[in-house]
Parts: structure tokens; sequence; C-alpha cells
């Protein structure tokens, strides 16, 4: 729909015109961003903390490194602690610890006596059984270059909610163009008969890595609200933005939180793309 | 508001008004006074003149006006005497009436006024209408003042017309959604010959469905909608088709920046009958041929209409109009992806003037709209469409007791018809195929309304509508835990119900009062009360009307929005009528308003009342009018000081807030000036309160994307203050030896080139490019957050040729 919208703007609208502009804003006090991740891998679980700031500002917003982190499985009452690493400034799991398949966990963040919660349940993912490359030639809607397709199976009949992210020779594509989230409006057998990536254009050497997350509900929300916080152009045709709803809570006190807890099965898969001839 | 015990109550109704149209089209009214009965009758058109003032010269002040059909009837005196016959814009006619003239009924013909260079004081109301009579917050804007404003691309929009009356907002820079009295464009009950229009608008929004020169006439109601209408809480805009004229076949047409216009009239076989065809096309997508670059020149991008009506009459007594409309936009995109909507309407009525004080009028009428999306993709085609109708029949019967007092009364049936939205995958789509259940409902309406005049100063309008609302199957209802529906709600039970089966049921009373007094022959004060019942809505948390918006009807957890407007006005005329000044107040209480959740998902949902905030408004205001009708100069200077509020569980706080169309100050002027018979000039200003918008406080980083950091509060910001000039210059030929009348019109939008921001967008700004995209090639330098604003027309000249044969 948004190439829709470019086009038509683009025809209707020729005298009009796009400037930079600087408007006096309000500034909120520092509010807390907890962004954490737990999946069933090691290496990628880690919790950030950082606070607001003033819109215009330009410095890298301020890392809260005296929180006290931690996730309990709330099927064993386990508890994996976080510890502050200075130099990747996020918190991570002492020994490297994990989640394990269809338990829930619940995340603590306390930070000045204040204490916010989350929770999620680390879902079973879906098979990823092979990636397939083909060479296009450019047509109107596509560029010209290799697209990969991603074949698999999801065999769940509830919690399809997912989100695909794309790295590319050991860079994160992420234009707010690049997030792929789907659910399962539109069915579940995407992936039986190839889900080919349309927007991502690659070449011959690329080195591609897919990432797949199977979300809960509360996370798979934020981040679309968040991919529809990033398209929000402040016009008539879009809705009034708010801040995505976090599935972080305060706990017992009125403060409030931006970020999400994001707890998923990680799998993934990789391909070199090698010139056809 | 109460829910249906049974369907008794409505069948009962609906019996019963049945039998009475047959009953009363026989309703025969005794007569023992003498009158004189006539026609007046435009000489060049030979069309009927309604609102002319007849009277008998020896007595200027016991005159009588014409009807609708042009019709009069005047208490005869002593004959021979002289009869007067006036109209603005015509030429006065004198003629002496004998005794013989009682019997065979009078037919006078009007010649236009040479003299007089106003063609838009060529309406239906009397001069002394403003003051005298019982309408508030009513406007009647003649079609040719409509056509005089400068418009945006020359194309002249009745809708963005409308616009520049006080007490009406805008939602944005060229948009024609109408904003009344803190009401929701999904607020206005936009009808064409009686059949509403459910998405009046042309290319998302930026040109109103209606071509100029297939329009007779526009009457605007924002307050005290009379209880013969109803169905929307804040407006009603009643637009009439124009009839073809008995005499010969005439044309008149325009060839436009954008668009060219044809529109045809005459007799049909006989001068018992006549009609008129219409026509309207963009050529945008001509000029997108002419690019080399495939990515355009592969695109369509057009929208046309057309209407046309027939009159038929049936005889002395009795006549027939049919007419039809249609409409369409397309916007394709390479052979690949198409998007088009249409709105279609057709109605037919039949006027019967049983005898000389009771009329009737019978209204049929089917609207439909619909859109079509459809992706041609080997792995994900698909065609989505929907279509949403309304068929009705409305009876009326006007009863003038005496000229004191006069009835109507009649009923209106409405049946709604919300197609299932459905999703077709193309074949080999890896897609599913997607399909929601469909909402119906039946409305009646019976109406009663006594117009009385207690005395030379003290007049009322005392009116009663009744809905009555069923929501019925085909259809599915859903039950969820704890009877609250969300988006987490556990559905507990699904029920189907079969056609016409009852699902819920609503009604409600709607009490609407008029009263005026004249405090002198030229100064009248008005007060009104005005209740009404709204059974649909549209489930949309866009400010602009869009074609895939979602209608929704009233049901078990959607409740019908309840409307109640309070209003005073003081009105007064100067010199002989050529001024109207009024001043209005009013407050508006609204029940049910929906908005939707955050994130919210209604395009496909078939449980849309999960994604649905309910909630209460209320809206008040002063409204100043000073209008010049007669003369060189016309035009008016309007004022308005309006406040909107909405307060909705679940959205900023649970506290009051501004909507976005929700300006505060608005004022307009309009100026027409006649130089000769050969070159006018017109100019518009407007200013306005900026829009109420929300802006961050902050910004924060999330998944590596630098996110601005909203207080949660709605639309407590504000863009800067709009205004603009626009300015058109008008050289007609007026040799009307000529078969062909051609003249020019150019005219300039935004005059003095006002950057009026159309949107604030609040993004990451990379390289210090606005528009700067990050790829493989072209890597980030640098970041930072930053603010984009959108303008649009600036400056934008157009020019326009029209002509008449």
């Amino acid at each position: 729909m948004k190439r829709v919208f470019i086009a038509l703007f683009s025809i209707l609208c020729y005298t009009s015109c796009q400037e930079e502009v600087i408007l006096n804003l309000d500034t909120l006090e520092p509010t807390p961003v907890i962004e954490a991740v737990w999946t069933n891998v090691p290496n990628i679980n880690q919790v950030m903390i950082t606070t607001s700031r003033e819109y215009y500002d330009n410095t890298p917003n301020e890392v809260i490194e005296d929180a006290q982190v931690s996730i309990r499985n709330l099927e064993t009452g386990r508890i994996a602690n976080f510890v502050y690493n200075n130099q990747l400034r996020k918190y991570l799991p002492t020994n490297n610890q994990i989640g394990q398949i269809g338990h829930e966990y619940e995340l603590s963040v306390i930070i000045q006596d204040k204490a916010y919660i989350s929770t999620g349940v680390l879902l079973a993912p879906p098979t990823l059984d092979s990636i397939t490359y083909e060479f296009k030639d450019q047509r109107v809607f596509r560029d010209e270059g290799y697209y990969l397709t991603l074949y698999g199976d999801i065999p769940f009949e509830e919690d399809n909610y997912y989100r695909l992210r794309v790295v590319k020779n050991d860079t994160l594509l992420n234009r707010r163009s690049d997030y792929l989230l789907f659910d399962d409006t539109f069915g579940t057998q995407i992936l039986n008969r190839g889900f080919e990536l349309g927007g991502f254009t690659f070449e011959a050497g690329d080195r591609v890595r897919l990432e797949l997350f199977r979300l809960n509900k509360g996370a798979y929300d934020y981040l679309s609200q968040l991919v529809g916080l990033l398209f929000n152009d402040g016009g008539l045709f879009s809705p009034p933005p708010q801040n995505p709803v976090s599935n972080i809570k305060p706990l017992e006190h009125d403060g409030s939180v931006l970020g999400y807890f994001m707890v998923s099965p990680y799998i993934g898969a990789s391909v070199l793309i090698e010139e056809e001839e | 508001m109460k829910p249906f015990i049974d369907m008794n109550l409505f069948q009962r109704c609906f019996t019963l008004v049945l039998c009475l149209i047959p009953l009363s089209t026989s309703f025969v009214i005794a007569q023992d006074v003498s009158y004189l009965e006539g026609t007046i009758i435009d000489f060049a058109t030979n069309q009927s003149i309604p609102g002319a003032n007849v009277y008998w010269k020896h007595s200027p002040t016991e005159g009588v006006t014409t009807s609708q059909e042009g019709i009069f009837k005047l208490p005869t005196t002593k004959l021979p005497a002289v009869l007067i016959v006036s109209f603005i814009g015509y030429e006065q006619v004198e003629r002496e009436v004998t005794s013989k003239d009682l019997a065979r009924g009078l037919k006078i013909y009007l010649r236009e006024d040479e003299m007089d260079l106003q063609e838009v004081t060529v309406s239906s109301t009397r001069p002394d209408q403003n003051v005298k009579s019982l309408d508030m917050g009513k406007s009647v804007v003649p079609i040719e003042t409509i056509k005089n404003i400068p418009a945006l691309f020359g194309e002249v929009d009745i809708l963005r017309s409308l616009q520049l009356l006080p007490g009406v907002q805008t939602a944005g820079e060229g948009t024609t959604g109408l904003f009344v009295r803190g009401g929701s464009a999904d607020q206005n009950l936009l009808q064409i010959d009686g059949a509403p229009i459910y998405n009046p608008s042309h290319f998302f929004g930026f040109f109103s469905v209606f071509n100029p020169d297939a329009i007779h006439g526009v009457d605007f109601y924002k307050g005290n909608i009379p209880a013969n209408y109803g169905g929307r809480i804040s407006s009603l805009i009643d637009i009439s088709l124009k009839e073809g004229n008995f005499d010969k076949i005439k044309g008149e047409g325009g060839i436009g920046t954008i668009s060219s216009r044809l529109t045809v009239d005459g007799p049909l076989f006989s001068d018992k009958s006549s009609f008129v065809i219409s026509a309207r096309r963009t050529y945008a997508d001509l000029f997108l041929r002419l690019s080399s670059d495939p990515n355009i020149n592969n695109n369509d991008l057009y929208f046309y209409d057309l209407s046309g009506k027939t009159v038929f009459k049936l005889g002395e007594k009795d006549k027939l109009t049919v007419s039809s409309y249609y409409g369409s936009d397309f916007l394709g995109l390479s052979g690949q992806f198409g998007f088009g909507w249409s709105n279609w309407m057709g109605a037919a009525t039949w006027n019967r003037n049983i005898s000389d004080r009771l009329f009737f009028d019978l209204n049929a009428y089917s609207s439909r709209y619909n859109y079509k999306v459809s992706f041609d993709d080997a792995d994900n085609g698909f065609e989505w469409g929907n279509a949403l109708g309304e068929t009705g029949f409305k009876a009326t019967w006007n009863y003038h007791v005496s000229d004191q007092t006069k009835i109507n009364w009649g009923s209106h049936l409405q049946f709604y018809h919300f197609a299932s939205i459905d999703l077709e995958p193309a074949p080999g789509s890896a897609i599913q195929p997607i399909t929601s259940n469909p909402f119906n409902g039946l409305q009646l309406n019976p109406f009663v309304s006594v117009n009385h005049e207690f005395s030379d100063k003290v007049g009322l309008e005392a009116g009663l509508r009744w809905s009555l609302y069923q929501q019925h199957g085909r259809g599915v209802a859903y039950t969820f835990e704890d009877n609250i529906p969300s988006p987490e709600a556990v559905i507990t039970d699904s029920l189907t119900f079969n056609t016409f089966e009852k699902m819920r049921g609503y009604h409600g009373l709607e009490p609407r009062l008029a009263l005026r007094y004249l405090l002198r022959e030229d100064l009248s004060l008005k007060i009104a009360a005005n209740r009404a019942f709204q059974y649909l809505q549209v489930a949309s948390n866009s400010s602009a009307g869009l074609p895939l918006d979602r209608w929704i009807l009233a049901g078990t957890y959607i409740p019908p929005i309840r409307g109640d407007q309070f209003s005073v006005g003081i009105f007064k005329n100067f010199k002989n009528d050529t001024w109207e000044v009024s001043l209005e107040g009013y407050y508006k209480d609204m029940k049910n308003l929906i908005d939707l959740r955050q994130g919210a998902s209604v395009l496909f949902t078939d449980r849309v009342e999960t994604e649905i905030l309910v909630g209460d408004g209320y809206a008040y205001g002063a409204e100043f009018l000073l209008r010049k009708n007669v003369g060189k100069t016309t035009g008016w200077l309007s004022y308005a000081y309006s406040r909107t509020w909405r307060k909705i569980e679940g959205i900023s706080f649970d506290r009051w807030y501004n909507p976005r169309f929700d300006r505060p100050h608005d004022l307009n002027l309009v100026l027409n000036h006649q130089f000769d018979k050969q070159w006018s000039a017109n100019l518009t200003f407007v200013y306005t309160t900026g829009q109420a918008v929300t802006f961050p406080a902050g910004s924060y980083v999330v998944d590596s994307q630098r996110l601005p950091l909203y207080t949660g509060e709605r639309n407590a910001d504000r863009f800067p203050d709009y205004h603009r000039m626009d300015a058109s210059v008008t050289w007609k030929n007026v040799d009307k030896g000529k078969k062909w009348r051609g003249s020019w019109n150019f005219s300039i939008y935004n005059l003095y080139g006002r950057k009026n921001p159309f949107s604030y967008q609040f993004t990451e700004i990379f390289n210090d490019e606005i528009n700067f995209t990050p790829t493989s090639t072209e890597p980030i330098t640098s970041r930072r957050p930053g603010t984009v604003m959108t303008y649009l027309f600036t400056f934008l000249p157009s020019l326009t040729y029209n002509f008449e044969f």
C-alpha cells in the first residue's frame, strides 16, 4: 500500500515539497528503555537498558549500568542472572545460560528500586528445510539480482507470530523496510510453498543468513507497532502516533517503561550465493 | 435507548406505514375558498421557478411564494386586479387578472434580468429567508456561487466550497472531507436525489465525486435537520441533480487542467419529458504515458463520473424523475497492481399534487459502494474486494393546512447490506482465502413535522422522528468471555443467523424543535433543539476518509451514536435584504462514538468489535456570517470559534482530548466582483487554527531503531495556523447571438505561496539528506533525529475553458 501512496502523491502533488524544520518540542523526564532477548541458543541472549532523551539530542542515549537483571524459569524456578558487560554496554546471562523450549520465563529488571517485569513462553520453532536462490532480471516492481526463497513448515494451529531477520555478509539489515513480520492471517502454508524474500536483492558472493523467530503475541504486536511508527508520516492517512505497547510492566509502582521482552526459539540457515552459469 | 423486546413493534409500524400510503394518496381536501392558481416558469429554460414572490399590487404584504414545482395559490380579491410576480435575477412581471383567469390557471413566464449582473442570486429561497424562516444552521449554496469560487486545479468542488462556511472544518490541505460542528466525516449524510453516497471522494479525498454541471443545488444542514431527514448526527448535504429543460437541446462543459466535462440536456420525446446527461473524466493517465520512465508510463490513474436524470410530467398533477450517478476511480501500477473503487446510485421520485394543499412525494433509491484490489503475481496474487449498499423507500406528505400551518409526515425505510470482505487468491497463490461475514440492517423511520406561524412574529417547527433499527441475518454474532470483546478475549460462542433473522435491535425518538421570534421585520431570534441517532459508523483511526474504510453497523457490542444539538441564533437583514448577517451558537453532545485500539487491524477481521473502543464527545461554538447576495460585489465573511472533544476509554489516559479537526478559529472570506458582463473576479481567504496533532517529547532506541517518544496524550500539540488566499478571473463571451458561448477561467490556488504543513514526520535523517535511503552502494555516513515537513500546493495556477451551447 505504501507504494500506492508514493505513486499517487508523486503524480498528484507535483507542486508538493519537503523540507527539514526544527520544532519547539517538549521533553519528558528520561524513561527507562528495556530491550530483552531470551532464546534457546547462547550468545544472543541479552538485555539492554537505556533511557530516553530530548528529541533533537544526537548524543548516544544514556546506558543504565547498575540495574539488577534476571530471568526466571517459571516451570523450574531456576534463575538466570545477568551481568553488565562494560565493553558491549549490555547485560549478558552468567554462564551463557539459555532457555528451554516449552518453558515460560519471567524477566525482572530493577532500576533504582523500581522493578519491571514481563513474561513469555519459549515456543517450539517451525522447521526450515532449505534456502534456494535465483537470478531475476529487472522488472517494474523488481530490481535485478539474486532472490532467496525459504522452504520449511509451520505445523502450529496457534501462536503463529514470526519475525524473519536477514543478515547479509555479517551485517543485519535493519532499515525500516527490512522488517519481515508475519502471522497466520493469510494461512500457514507460506513456507511449504516457498517464501520468496521479494524485497531483498543479493549479488553473487553474498553470504546470507536468515534468522527465524517465533514470538509471543505481545512481542509481535510491539514490533508491528514499532514498524507502523517508523512509517507514520504524521499526515491524515496515518493513525495518531503512539508508543508501541510494551509487554514489560512496572511492578507495584506507576512509572513508565519502554521497550519489549522477546522470548523465542531461534533457528537460522545460511547460504552462499554463487554466480549462476 | 432500549433494545427491542420482540419484532412485533417493528412489524406493526412497518405495516401501518404501508397501509397509509394508498390511503393518503386518495386523500381529498374540501375547498370552499376561491384562489388564483398558476405556475411561474423561466422563459429561457421552460423550467418552473420555486420561491418566486406572487402578490396583488394593492396588497403587497399578503403574497405567497411558489412551491418547489413553481406553483402558487393566492386568495382572490375583487377582480380585475394587478398581479405582481417577482424573483431576484428576473424581470418583474405585472399582469392584470380577470375573473376568467380563475378557471383556467395562469402560466406566467419570467425573463432573466439582463441588467442584473448577479447570476448567483438565482435560488429557491426568498430574499428574507435568513430572518423569517425557521431554518437554523442551514445554507443553500447556489451552484453558480460554487462555480465562481477559485478551485484547486480549477476543479470546481462542491464539498470544498462548503468548507468555506462557518462551522465546517477540513481534515487537511486539499481534502474534501467535512467535519461539521465537531462531528466526524462519517456523521454527514451526503445524498443525491435522496440516495446516500458512502464515499463521496475521488483521488483519495482530493476531489469530491460531483460534477458541478450536473448539480441543480445544494441544501446544507449543519444543525436542526428537519424530521423528514435522519441517519447521521452532524449534517445533511442534500444535493439534487439538475433537470433537463423541456425546450431544446443545450449543453455545457469545460476543458480543465486535469479533467474535462460535458453536460447535455433537452426535451425527451416530447415537451412533457426531458433528460440531462453529464460526464467528467480526468486525463492524468494520458500524461503518464508521455514519460519515458517505465515506472511511470505503465501506470493508470484516473477517475470519471457519469450522471443522468429524466423527468416525465405525467399530467397536471404528477411528475416522475429517474436519476442515476456512477463514479469510479482506478489506480493501476504496471498492469500488476490494481486498485479501484466506485459509487453507484439510482433514484426514482414521484411527486403528486393530490390537491391544492396536499402534496405527496415517493422516493425509491439504491446506492452501492465497492472497492477492489488486485495483485497479479504467480506466488502471492489475489483479488480482494468489498461492497456495501443501501436501498430505501421514502414517502412524504406535505399538507398546507393554511398559510400559517404546514404539516409533513411520512416514513423512510432503509435496508443496509454490507457484504462480506472477500480475498480470493489467484490460482497457484500461496495466500489462503479470507471471507468475513456480512452485516445487514433494517431501519424504519416514521416522522411527522408541524410548521406553524402563531403570529407574524412567532413561528414554530416541531417534528418527531422515530428510528427503529434492527441488525439482522445473514450474519454471525460472537459471544466473548465476560461479555467484553477485546483482541485477547476468549470467544465462548458464535451464533449463526439466517436471512432477516433478528440479531439485535435499537430504537430511539428523535425530536426536532425550532422556534423563531421576529423582533423586527428584519431581525429575528431563533432557537433549536435536535436529537438524532446514527446506526452506522466508519471504523478508522486516520483523519481522512479512505476507499478501504470499514463501515460497520450498530450491533451487540457497538451501540448507535446519539447526537443532541442545541442552538440559538440571531439573524438580521440590511438594505432590503441585500445584506444578511447571523450569529449562531451551538452545543452538541455525542454518545457512543468509536475509535480503534492501538495497532488495530480492521480490514479483514470478522470480529471488528474486538478492535473498537467506544466513548463520548461534545462540541460547542459560535458562528458569525455576513453575506451579500445581490449587486456587483457579492460573497461572505464568516468567523467561527468552535471546540470539539472526545473521551474514549483506552485513549489519552481516558481523558478528554481534541480530535485532529478541532480548529478553534476559522475565518473565511469569499468575494466575487462582476466588473461588467464579460469580466469577473473572485477572491477567497481562509484562516484557521492549525490541526490538533501529537508531537514527540523525546526519543529512544529499540532494535537499533531511533523512535520518537510520545507522552500518551493525544493531539495536545498544534500545526502552525493555516492560511491561504486563492484568486480567479473569468472572462465570458456574452454575445448572445452566437450559439456557442465560451468563457475562460484562470485561477491561482495559494496565491502567496504559503507553506501550510500537510504533515510533520519525525524520523531519522541519514547523511543530512531528508530523502536518503541507505543501500549497499550508498552507506550511511551520519544519522540524526529530525523533522520533515511536507506541504502541498504552493502557488498552483490553472486554466479552464468553459462553454455553453
